[in-house]
């Protein structure tokens, strides 16, 4: 083992260990005595040498230590906010093997938070799911006989109670209608019933429908299957990034866009919109990162003042992260026992 | 002539919705319920049990358990002189109509509204006519309207004034009975109106509808 590996402790206590021995050589060596009471002239000799020794061993152990206290200022000032950021490691040893174990730590602290991470989005989309389910199959059903009943008492019903029937019956509707939309935005059901590309056709219908700008959509033919953590991340990519043009980008026209590129399908969001220079991450783009992380894909927006935004998501067709917990099951629409 | 009354089978997993159905149907002296199943596999072997005897119109639930409505509807529609096949669901949404026009449904109903369109639907289907639900025209009528300010070239005929004054409220999302006060004209004049429209822009049926809304990319082939 060469000498700079040697373990901080060791090195310390060879630098003092080599000062001692070099004094106790120049005391042995040295045509020295002290006397029994101890002259001027002798306590000067004996300051001057232990002055002599201690500066050697503080200018020594300076060259070992002085890195450490740098990389720790430098640590102080690593936040964890901007992920990926890492210390540069400097020349000298003890400092540089810091940085290294440092560093390490950053990377396992950041893979912890992107897997917690992506487990917390997970449980919130199982959570959806089954609420959404809930008020779709017991409060959707319930609310639909109501809605039968009444229709079926007005035509029996004497003359005067038909007015409050009807009254009745208008509001079982509207609440029907209101568990509906509030079910469709907890899960989008059809992603699961029909598929991505049926789940994006009516993101795009129902934007278009909001009057906000023309939309074009492109679908590439026979996109290679991606799993249904991907799929959701896809579609729920391409819904915000189509909020974000309804509400920031006063844009003409929007492409949705889906298609393959090499082994990854790639999702673009471009609107003609007023774009901006910088672009300061709200929730909404910090969920976006997030939810990509969690496919083991990738996000880019780029925008610039006048010239409108892009969004661009692409995500690996194999399975991306295993482990990620699976939403309940729920009969598929799609046809698969064909 | 005599017509005999449409034989109709009702297929959803709540015993308590197919009651409800059921009671509005029966108020129809035209329609008749002869069975209920409470999911698709049990829908199937009932529609080949002797004892049920012909099935003129099966009304299906979208969302149920083991086989969805759309699969049952695809296994009936396998079958050799299908019955017509009419959706009843809780999602408002034009791609889960076009996937029942697919599986082979002619028309697909919203169940909030089941009250009002399931009697018209029935019989438009009967008919051999699709039965196009409110969000589904007016997503439709919205893509032709784009199409024309587009400068493409739409097939179709030429729409009367009154029908082109429907259209245009269709595609702003007006349901039937707010047309109808708009315009001050019934209920059943709006009806009409809009199965004219449909049948001169050339979705009458569910064959001519499907083509429409792929040739549109409104949906996948
Ligand atoms: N398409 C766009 N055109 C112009 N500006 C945009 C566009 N998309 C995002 N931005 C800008 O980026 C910011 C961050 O967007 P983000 O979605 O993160 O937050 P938000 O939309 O403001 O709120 P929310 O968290 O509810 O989504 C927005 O406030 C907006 O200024
Ligand atoms: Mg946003």
């Amino acid at each position: 083992m060469r000498v700079a590996e040697l373990p901080l402790y060791w090195k310390v206590c060879l630098i003092n260990g080599a000062v001692f021995a070099a004094g106790t050589l120049v005391l042995a060596l040295a045509p020295l005595s002290v006397s029994e009471q101890v002259l001027a002239s002798e306590a000067a000799v004996l300051a001057v040498g232990l002055t002599l020794m201690v500066a050697t061993n503080a200018a020594l152990l300076r060259r070992s230590l002085a890195p450490v206290d740098r990389v720790a200022r430098q640590m102080q000032q690593t936040g964890l906010v901007d992920s990926g950021t890492r210390l540069e490691p400097p020349s000298s040893e003890p400092g540089d093997r810091l940085v290294a174990a440092f560093n390490q730590m950053l990377d396992r602290v950041e893979a912890e938070r992107s897997t917690s991470n992506a487990k917390a989005l997970a449980a919130q989309e199982a959570e959806r799911h089954r609420i959404a389910q809930e008020l779709h199959d017991e409060v959707g059903q319930t609310l639909t006989v109501v809605l039968l009943g009444l229709k079926q008492l007005e035509s029996r019903a004497p003359d005067e109670l038909v007015p409050d029937l009807v009254a009745a019956k208008e509001t079982a509707r509207d609440a029907l209608d209101e568990v509906r939309r509030v079910a469709r935005r907890l899960r989008p059901g059809v992603l699961e019933d029909l598929g991505l590309h049926s789940a994006l056709a009516a993101l795009a219908t129902d934007f278009s429908a909001a009057g906000r700008a023309q939309l074009t959509r492109t679908f590439g033919r026979g996109l290679p299957p991606l799993s249904n953590e991907a799929e959701l991340v896809v579609y729920r990519v391409a819904q915000e990034a189509l909020t974000n043009v309804a509400r920031h980008a006063e844009a003409h026209h929007v492409d949705l866009s889906l298609t393959r590129l090499g082994d990854r399908v790639v999702l673009e969001v471009t609107d003609d919109g007023r774009g901006c220079a910088h672009l300061e991450p709200g929730s909404g783009v910090l969920g976006m990162r997030e939810r990509a992380v969690l496919v083991g894909g990738e996000l880019s927006i780029s925008s610039r003042p006048g010239q409108g935004t892009r969004v661009r998501l692409a995500v690996p067709c194999e399975p991306g992260l295993p482990d990620v917990p699976d939403v309940p099951d729920v009969p598929d629409a799609g046809g698969s026992r064909r | 002539m005599t017509t005999q009354p449409t034989r109709v089978m009702l297929v959803d997993d709540h015993t308590l919705v197919r009651r409800g159905v059921r009671l509005i149907l029966e108020q129809e002296p035209d329609l008749e319920v002869v069975a209920e199943a409470g999911d698709g596999a049990e829908a199937l072997a009932l529609l080949r049990d002797p004892e049920v005897g012909p099935v003129d119109l099966v009304v299906l639930d979208i969302a149920m358990p083991r086989m969805t409505g759309l699969q049952a509807a695809r296994e009936i529609a396998r079958r050799q002189d299908p019955p017509r096949m009419l959706m009843l669901s809780m999602h408002d949404n034009e791609q889960y109509f076009f996937e029942s026009l697919k599986a082979g449904a002619s028309g697909y109903v919203l169940k909030s509204v089941a009250d009002e369109d399931l009697v018209a639907a029935c019989r438009a289907a009967m008919r051999g006519e699709a039965f196009v639900y409110p969000g589904a025209m007016s997503a439709l009528v919205r893509d032709y309207l784009d199409r024309i300010r587009r400068g493409e070239r739409v097939p179709g005929s030429v729409l009367t004034a009154r029908e082109d004054e429907v259209l245009k409220l269709i595609a702003e999302g007006s349901s039937s009975k707010e047309i109808a006060r708009a315009l001050t004209i019934s209920l059943k004049t709006v009806e009409r109106h809009r199965a004219n429209i449909l049948a001169k822009l050339g979705m009458r049926d569910r064959t001519q509808l499907t083509r429409y809304a792929i040739r549109a990319g409104l949906i996948e082939p």
